[in-house]
């Protein structure tokens, strides 16, 4: 570890990590756009394609110089930008064909040159140095023709970032508000051109790519706003770039390379664990959904069950056709909740139970009511939907349909839709002693209509409240008083006479 | 009521084909307009032309008696919102912003005012509660009104929808007519591409009914009859005009 520490202090050293950095960053916040855009292959084709112009800038000055290298990078850059853009537009050949055949025919002739000037003119110019960079031999000048080409292409972002986001969204809202998308476009393709002349020395031509998209989707996956992306993304541009030299020098491997496996791990990383958008994230979303609809379902059976009398564990176990251990968990985990009562082995609901089971009959039959009613499918239909669809329904949807299909009293199967306690207005333990009221039709469940049944007490009957007390409550019908308890009295619809 | 665009000779055409032929139209100030005819009609080539999209083979249109391009600010385009991709790294609140971009020199920032306006509109539109939302998140509807929040903060003269009500929930269809109706009292003027033929009478007060020529323009109540929808939509008519008419004779 100290010795790496000596070696970083070094001066070659030094110049490494700066351009590094440079690029780095350069590349992480230029390359999000190049992403967005869908330019991914461009940028891979336009950083091969500047070859031939490196090269030519050689031949013609004669000798290694920083600036007529830039010049002729830049000049075939553009030149191959223009001719992509040209096929693209004026020959029947299709996009990403067009840019295949640019960049491979440029790149090549690049090839032929290096070996052609190395033969004739006994020059030795080593192809793998533009390949895969050569950032240990960085020069005083590559730094300051890196550090410019950095601050240029960020400072153009920076100023032109409404440009940009306005073009890339929505080219046609850029267009009519005088923008010229291809102006921008250009203006891209040069700004690339820099970036990947600035960035042979680093990671070498093959390899910028990585460097402009690997930074880019890693922030894509991690924010939701293109500020937050592009600088994210230069930061991860940069800690790839640092953390790979570092590497590199460490293990005396190849920095580009390096940089590139560092900017990979990070993605992988993201691409697993990212909040919202990772895999992990998504699974655990998806297992507690399924979880919350499978204790639903639970809730659902056991409403029915209930209703035939006392439910034991094990009856249930038969009726869901699921492992025992599971159900059990199941209802133990509902008793904590409150919706259930369980002793070990017979199974009682409570208002709040029956209350959320109500509310899942209610979707399921307001589903149904709606696919035959709307969609108008048969009834056989409906209910394998209506299974699905009830465990994503919210009560909005659900009051807005209600509404919608005109208050439904019945599913197209005859069963009666659950109310909620919103739409029905009186409720017999609410009312002042004195007043006088009829049992409604319509009440909150079948639970109350069969407990109001057992008590002679039917839809009609016209009631005197006598008196109405903390535990209970005094009704006069007309054969006689009769006794309620005041917690059943709650959810009794009533409607009021003589108002 | 003057005139704010005036479309003299309009010829365009695409690959030799003409898609719009010699059309003359006065758009007056604070006129609602549906714009009217079968697919293929040439009704967003007449919005691209007036935005200045797309070149013409010949006429010429002016926004007051200037070219459009000096007054590009002053015109506001609403596109169909399939055309983008809702998975964009932006914001509610960023995409409504975009409609202060033409009030900005490019050194200038986006300040405290422009928020407020941005926040107004999307107040104005019913969405305000999601400004920070991605946009992918959010229904149809709430998608068509982002882009009507964005056409109100760039305070344009003269708004072009793109079938503004294809995907949209009726609540929606109906805050967005609302809106519409409110800016024509405001003295804006809004033309507006619409399919369906039912709500014609309803929602505007003058139409231009195109089949590559003009076929008639002027006020709804005039020009909205059987004789001017056939010559519109020709054959396509036996399944359009049943809901129309119906409208028409109420």
């Amino acid at each position: 570890m100290y010795e790496l520490f000596e070696i970083m202090q070094s001066e070659w050293a030094l110049r490494a990590l700066i351009a590094s950095s440079l690029v780095g960053v350069m590349c992480g916040v230029l390359g999000s756009f190049i992403v967005l855009r869908n330019m991914s292959m461009i940028g891979d084709a336009l950083a091969h394609a500047i070859l031939p112009g490196v090269v030519f800038a050689y031949i013609f000055v004669g000798v290694y110089s920083v600036l007529a290298f830039f010049i002729g990078a830049v000049l075939a850059g553009l030149i191959s930008a223009l001719l992509m853009t040209w096929i693209q537009q004026n020959v029947n050949t299709k996009n990403d064909a067009a840019i295949g055949i640019v960049f491979t025919a440029m790149f090549s002739i690049g090839v032929m040159a290096i070996s052609y000037i190395s033969q004739e003119h006994g020059v030795h110019l080593d192809l793998k140095d533009f390949l895969f960079g050569n950032i240990l031999g960085v020069a005083n000048e590559d730094l300051w023709l890196t550090g410019a080409i950095a601050f240029y292409v960020l400072l153009s972002i920076i100023l032109f970032y409404r440009y940009l986001f306005v073009t890339t969204f929505q080219p046609v809202i850029a267009e009519t508000m005088g923008i010229s998308t291809k102006i921008i476009h250009y203006f891209l393709m040069l700004l690339l051109s820099f970036a990947v002349v600035a960035s042979l020395r680093t990671v070498g031509v093959i390899l910028v790519v990585a460097m402009l998209i690997t930074p880019a989707s890693t922030a894509l996956l991690l924010s939701n706003r293109l500020k937050q992306v592009v600088l994210l993304s230069g930061i991860i541009g940069l800690f790839s770039a640092v953390v790979g030299l570092i590497l590199a020098i460490k293990f005396e491997t190849t920095p580009g390379p390096a940089m590139t496996v560092t900017a990979t791990v990070i993605y992988l990383l993201a691409v697993f664990f990212a909040p919202e958008k990772g895999l992990l994230f998504k699974y655990l979303n998806k297992r507690n959904a399924q979880k919350r609809i499978f204790l639903e379902d639970t809730l659902k059976q056991v409403l029915k069950l209930h209703e035939k009398g006392v439910l034991s564990l094990s009856k249930l176990v038969d009726r869901m056709g699921a492992p025992l251990a599971k159900v059990k968990a199941n209802v133990q985990l509902l008793a904590k909740k409150n919706v259930l009562q369980f002793d070990g082995k017979n199974i009682t609901m409570t208002e709040k139970g029956i209350q959320e089971a109500n509310r899942l009959v209610r979707a399921h039959r307001l589903w149904e009511t709606y696919l035959v009613q709307q969609v108008g499918l048969n009834t056989e239909q409906i209910h394998e939907d209506a299974e699905q669809k009830e465990h994503y329904l919210t009560d909005d949807i659900l009051d807005e349909m209600e509404e919608h299909l005109g208050y439904p009293t019945v599913d197209p199967h005859g069963s009666p839709i659950p109310k909620t306690r919103k739409l029905l207005k009186h409720f017999l333990g609410q009312l002042l002693p004195g007043k006088k009221g009829i049992i409604s039709k319509q009440q909150l469940n079948e639970n109350i209509t069969s407990r109001l049944w057992e008590l002679n007490l039917f839809p009609g009957t016209t009631f005197h409240l006598v008196e109405s007390g903390t535990d209970f409550i005094k009704i006069k019908l007309e054969q006689g008083e009769i006794e309620l308890s005041k917690s059943l009295a709650q959810s009794i619809n009533v409607d009021i006479v003589g108002e | 009521m003057s005139t704010i665009i005036k479309v003299k000779g309009l010829t365009v055409s695409y690959d030799r084909k003409t898609v719009l032929s010699n059309i003359y139209l006065d758009i007056q100030q604070g006129g609602l307009y549906g714009v009217l005819g079968p697919n293929g009609a040439g009704k967003s080539t007449l919005f691209k032309s007036i935005l200045g999209l797309i070149d013409i083979d010949s006429g010429s249109i002016r926004f007051k008696e200037k070219p459009i391009i000096e007054n590009r600010k002053k015109l506001v385009y609403i596109p169909q919102k399939g055309d983008v991709d809702w998975n964009f790294p932006a914001t509610v609140m960023d995409v409504v912003l975009m409609g202060r971009y033409p009030h900005k020199k490019i050194w200038e920032r986006l300040d405290k005012t422009d928020n407020e306006i941005a926040l107004e509109a999307l107040r104005d539109v019913g969405i305000e509660h999601l400004r920070n939302r991605q946009i992918g998140e959010l229904s149809g509807g709430q998608q068509q009104r982002v882009f009507l929040a964005r056409a109100l903060c760039q305070e344009a003269d003269v708004f072009l929808f793109d079938e503004p009500f294809v995907g949209v929930d009726v609540t929606t269809e109906k805050k967005i007519v609302q809106i519409l109706k409110r800016l024509a009292t405001e003295g804006k003027t809004l033309l507006v591409v619409h399919h369906d033929l039912s709500k014609v009478v309803e929602y505007f007060d003058h139409v231009i009914l195109l089949n590559q020529r003009l076929i008639a323009a002027g006020e709804t109540i005039a020009t909205f009859n059987e004789e001017n929808i056939a010559k519109a939509y020709g054959g396509q008519l036996t399944i359009l005009n049943k809901p129309a008419l119906l409208t028409r004779k109420k």
